[in-house]
């Protein structure tokens, strides 16, 4: 039979046009689906990975846990030194295992959980030992460095074209981030202002404003691609 | 009395078969299928004893994929696969734990008997080998008829020989090697099935019309086709990407059987391929040039002199004794990268001829047909296999995306030839 929307000629075993998807139709002829060359609706199952490995990391990362635990409880009856463990596991536990509970793990939503777990760690190191530099050095700073990471992540996993813009991008900004750490160490800790980041900063800014010439200019990333290739 | 326990043989991947291990993923593996249709439902108990005396005659094809420190080896299985039910579709994912236990399967449905294989284990021209013996196995032992020993039926009560086990790829490699450098092609997309789903679209042609066609052209029926494929690519690109000055190149990866060139019986992997190309940026194409631009490039390069230079190339990696002493977990990440760096993005999608299919004459009248699938590539989304049988020619697409775009173009271009081909899928 024929398909009656674009004339394709058919098996009689079709129930729809394979190539416009019509339902096909004939007034004399009926349709022969229990001949067709494959059963329908029989599909394997899809497995879907063993969870039994992700709780086997979780065991793995619990046991230095116990251990610190006990050792830091152990050794004076009280707690110090355990929380600096702990909060480091779980931040490479959030970096390296948690993504395998996902089937398509979003570096774009991952990335700041870590950053924001970094803050809430370098606090809890601020308050432990008494310092006041959490909210005039590692919280800016942090923010700073996790937002230009973000920025640039989230641009090139989304975006096919640009990537020579978005790393020149990058570059320029953490120039300005190392400023921005003397900035706050010299107002933090009292150190007079030496202007050592803006050695680090002329020169990445020299490097991002390269990246984005060449993103501009198609005959020098022509000669850079001649001269340079391995 | 004691029963004698059966040595298992075992084999070395040949240098084609070691890619495919290492370039498999999580929802992917290199699989492709073939399946004869006879006159009559498969009566699964005499297949059975017809498999198991097979999977003793070819124990390099009837084998498991296993580990070792260094490389990949082919083990015999010790006793034949379960048989299989049919899916909705077909070459469903074939995961690493199956590949382990066996290979390849045996999937009856009806009167069809179809046989799924790792691409590690052999290639098209091996597996149709396979194929039409258990078919002869299965028919004496059905029927009660004797097969005469010719196209491709061999003696089941022998011993594999030497020739057939052989990795013929070792013994042709010319001295000097050709450089592997080579452009990358379009790139087909669409939205993939949900759940691995393959969509099969087999085109039925009359092989008669067909040919008559080609020598119009004054070609050859695989030159033909692959310029029809070629049409078809060039106006979908154009359809899905109007602008001349950002379209990619088309390339149509056809693959070569080299046991004629090199006059050889291996069942092996011993194919190459060669991969004509068209600039669509320099103009619009007439399908003489396409023709033309086909012809020649197989002319230049189905040659003993290239293919040994190519081979060279792949060979002299397998040889060189720095790599050979990597573990095979490091091998793996490096192979695999470099499958995805070059491995198929140099071309759109293969279109595999796997030819004739030759029958003694007792035979025919129980077979109504044979069909090659192949499974999709790892990134593209289309593949192409073709054979023919009797009067007709199969041209299987095979797809993971929805929409049957290039499957549209090649039926109208085939159309525009005055060839009306016969469409069958197994659409959900």
């Amino acid at each position: 039979m024929y398909c009656v929307n674009c004339g394709a000629k058919l098996e009689n075993t079709e129930k729809i046009c394979p190539l416009c998807g019509t339902r096909t139709y004939h007034p004399d002829i009926t349709v022969d689906v229990n001949n067709a060359q494959y059963p329908e609706g029989r599909v394997p199952k899809i497995k879907h990975r063993s969870k039994t490995l992700n709780g086997a990391i979780i065991i793995l990362f619990l046991i230095p846990v116990i251990i610190s635990f006990l050792a830091d409880f152990r050794l004076d009856g009280d707690i110090d030194w355990f929380g600096y463990v702990l909060g480091a596991l779980i931040m490479g536990y959030t970096v390296f295992a948690l993504p395998l509970w996902f089937e398509k793990p979003n570096p774009v939503i991952f990335l700041p959980c870590v950053f924001g777990e970094m803050a809430g760690y370098l606090l809890y190191v601020n308050c432990i030992t008494g310092g006041d530099w959490f909210l005039s050095l590692a919280l800016p700073v942090t923010l700073g460095v996790g937002l230009i990471a973000e920025a640039a992540l989230t641009l090139l996993y989304y975006l096919k074209k640009g990537k020579l813009y978005i790393w020149g991008g990058v570059f320029i900004f953490a120039g300005g981030i190392v400023v921005l750490v003397e900035f706050l160490v010299s107002t933090t800790f009292g150190i007079a202002f030496r202007g050592w980041s803006l050695f680090p900063l002329v020169a990445l800014i020299l490097l991002g404003g390269l990246l984005i010439y060449l993103a501009i200019s198609k005959s020098a990333r022509e000669v850079m691609e001649r001269k340079l290739f391995f | 009395m004691k029963m004698e326990k059966r040595q298992l043989r075992w084999a070395k991947l040949d240098n084609a078969a070691k890619i495919y291990p290492a370039a498999r993923r999580k929802n992917w593996s290199n699989v492709f299928r073939q399946s004869a249709t006879l006159a009559e439902d498969v009566d699964k108990d005499v297949l059975k004893v017809a498999l198991s005396v097979c999977v003793k005659r070819f124990p390099t094809i009837a084998a498991r994929l296993r580990r070792g420190a260094f490389w990949y080896y082919l083990q015999e299985v010790s006793s034949p696969p379960e048989i299989m039910e049919e899916y909705s579709y077909p070459l469903t994912f074939m995961n690493k734990k199956e590949i382990r236990k066996c290979a390849f399967r045996v999937i009856v449905y009806k009167n069809r008997i179809a046989v799924e294989f790792f691409h590690s284990l052999t290639d098209g021209a091996g597996a149709l080998v396979f194929l039409k013996n258990l078919i002869a196995e299965y028919l004496e032992r059905k029927h009660n008829i004797s097969i005469p020993l010719e196209c491709g039926i061999v003696d089941r009560g022998q011993k594999a020989d030497d020739e057939e086990i052989e990795d013929c790829f070792l013994k042709v490699a010319s001295a000097v090697s050709q450089p592997r450098r080579d452009t990358d092609a379009w790139h087909m997309s669409g939205e993939i099935e949900s759940g691995g789903y393959l969509n099969l679209t087999c085109f039925k042609l009359p092989v008669g019309e067909v040919i008559a066609k080609a020598h119009e052209y004054d070609t050859t029926l695989t030159t033909f086709l692959s310029a029809v494929m070629m049409r078809s690519l060039l106006d979908l690109q154009n359809e899905q990407n109007p602008s001349k000055r950002k379209q990619k190149r088309i390339k149509l990866l056809i693959p070569v059987n080299l046991r004629k060139l090199y006059n050889t019986r291996t069942l092996r992997n011993f194919a190459m391929f060669t991969i004509p190309e068209i600039d669509p940026r320099l103009g619009e194409y007439t399908f003489e040039e396409i023709i033309k631009i086909i012809y020649h490039k197989m002319g230049a390069e189905v040659t003993q002199k290239h293919m040994g230079s190519i081979i060279s190339a792949n060979v002299r990696d397998e040889r060189n004794p720095l790599l050979r002493i990597v573990p095979l977990p490091i091998k793996n990440i490096v192979m695999k990268a470099v499958f995805n760096a070059v491995g198929e993005r140099k071309s759109c999608l293969s279109l595999s001829n796997l030819g004739a299919v030759e029958l003694p004459e007792i035979m025919k009248k129980y077979i109504t047909r044979f069909d090659f699938i192949l499974g999709v590539q790892a990134a593209a989304p289309y593949n192409c296999g073709v054979v023919s049988y009797k009067d007709t020619l199969y041209v299987n697409f095979i797809r993971n995306i929805r929409n049957p775009d290039l499957e549209r173009h090649f039926y109208r271009v085939l159309k525009e030839f005055g060839i009306t081909a016969t469409l069958e899928s197994n659409r959900k």
